[in-house]
């Protein structure tokens, strides 16, 4: 593993009287994928929106390579082409063709001329196995597909580091695979990557540390196998039990 | 008392002259107010709160009076109200003044339009060009405005027919549009029953072609 990348310290976030996260610690480095399971409610979609600032923390720090990018100093849209994200949704443009949708943010924020942009659109296309769909809307695709393209969006930025927001929840579930498929593919590239996830034996075999939260607090956290497999925490224990005994 | 060929001949002429009129008020007024609309509906779903206030000022006169009094209003009150500011005295040209009343008349409905629709797009594609990095201007260029301008074309061309029917009523400050060229040509000839007969009837054409047309832009709308 590399230097630290991001580390969070002491974050937290209510939404009026409603606390959400308290005083959540983490650190990823370099090359690392954690992820992030729990309950429903748990705060895990939040605390990954908090840490791009779609939510704005109450209090605490987000770090990336050492700079809080909470302070209303700091650039964000800076930190967000270098740590893209992948949402529950997709939320495709439904205007623009899947081509498109892959290259608008690059043309926009790195002013790179639009041929190259398509160029490295059909590259990274071709790596989530849709080039042949680039010329089409997105409401022609299936949920999995769709999620791919939005894979290959966040990638055409070249982030250092990817956040996903449990991609594969919307999805119906012979089309979750391929979407797996692609993010341990982005693992084994070295690629960055924290994941809110429900798919439970994902976090086991291509995480390298797992985050269990609960209520709002991180429960216990630990190498992905060791969390997955030999649960300390009973809440844990209680939550796994389900994938365990399988 | 039929309609004839040589009452066609006298009243023909005069009804397309007053289209040329009808439509260049009906169509700059439309554009106008689309541009005045997008701005008050900017400002109404925006957090600039002095914005807002003007603009739902404004919306709250428009729909609050009669466009007859807003059309007397512009024509008559306004050239008063400058020239007493001014000094002299100052005529407004009916055609102009008609176009502003149009144009305000139609600003304030599409305001309503405009704001819905900013409203109405999706936060998960806001959300995902923010996370790519784009600054705010940009995310309503580009994702917001496409789709929420798209949703409004059906209801911006009704709104366009309806203009087409209000300039009618410009017909009160001297525009000489269809409806004022009819009153002409009765007042000239007594010529009552063809003579608005014949009106009735070419507006029905005139707004039968706009609303095959609009039935033509919406079927394309929604195959894209």
């Amino acid at each position: 593993m590399g230097n630290t990348m991001i580390k969070v310290n002491h974050l937290s976030k209510a939404f009026g009287d409603l606390e959400v996260l308290r005083d959540i610690n983490m650190e990823v480095s370099e090359g690392e994928v954690v992820c992030i399971i729990g309950p429903s409610g748990s705060g895990k979609s939040t605390f990954l929106r908090c840490i791009n600032q779609l939510e704005t923390p109450t209090s605490g720090e987000v770090l990336y390579k050492g700079e809080n990018i909470c302070d209303s100093t700091a650039d964000i849209r800076k930190f967000r082409e270098e740590v893209g994200m992948v949402f529950q949704r997709f939320n495709l443009f439904p205007l623009k063709t899947v081509l498109g949708n892959v290259t608008m943010a690059p043309v926009l924020t790195k002013h790179r001329n639009k041929s190259e942009a398509k160029e490295i659109g059909m590259e990274l296309l071709k790596k989530v196995g849709l080039e042949n769909k680039a010329h089409v809307m997105p409401s022609t695709l299936s949920g999995g597909q769709q999620q791919r393209v939005a894979i290959a969006r966040a990638l055409a930025m070249e982030p250092a580091a990817l956040l996903f927001d449990e991609p594969t929840s919307a999805l119906d579930p012979e089309l979750v695979g391929e979407v797996l498929n692609v993010m341990k593919d982005l693992a084994k590239e070295g690629m960055t990557m924290i994941v809110v996830t429900h798919e439970m034996a994902f976090a086991r075999d291509v995480a390298d540390r797992v985050i269990f939260m609960a209520d709002g607090y991180v429960v216990e956290e630990g190498p992905a196998k060791q969390v997955m497999e030999n649960p300390k925490e009973e809440r844990t224990k209680t939550f796994l039990s389900r994938f365990l005994n399988q | 008392m039929g309609i004839d060929l040589e009452l066609l001949q006298t009243i023909g002429p005069m009804l397309f002259r007053g289209l040329k009129v009808t439509m260049e008020i009906a169509v700059i007024g439309i554009l106008l107010g689309f541009i005045l609309g997008s701005l008050c509906g900017y400002a109404l779903q925006g957090r600039n709160k002095i914005a807002k206030g003007i603009a739902n000022l404004y919306v709250w006169i428009m729909r609050g009076t009669p466009i007859v009094v807003q059309a007397l209003y512009v024509y008559f009150v306004v050239p008063e109200i400058i020239g007493l500011i001014k000094g002299e005295r100052m005529v407004l040209d009916p055609t102009l003044a008609g176009i502003l009343v149009i144009t305000l008349n139609a600003g304030a409905f599409i305001s309503q339009l405009v704001r819905g629709a900013l409203d109405s797009v999706d936060i998960g594609q806001k959300e995902a060009g923010a996370s790519l990095g784009l600054s705010k201007m940009q995310i309503m260029i580009h994702i917001i405005i496409p789709p929420a301008f798209r949703s409004i074309i059906p209801s911006l061309f009704n709104q366009f027919i309806i203009s087409v029917k209000d300039t009618a009523l410009l017909s009160m400050i001297s525009v000489n549009e269809i409806t004022r060229q009819t009153q002409n040509f009765v007042m000239r000839t007594y010529k009552t029953i063809p003579g608005y007969t014949v009106c009735a009837i070419f507006y029905l054409v005139l707004l039968s072609v706009l609303m095959i047309v609009q039935k033509l832009v919406e079927k394309k709308i929604a195959s894209k």
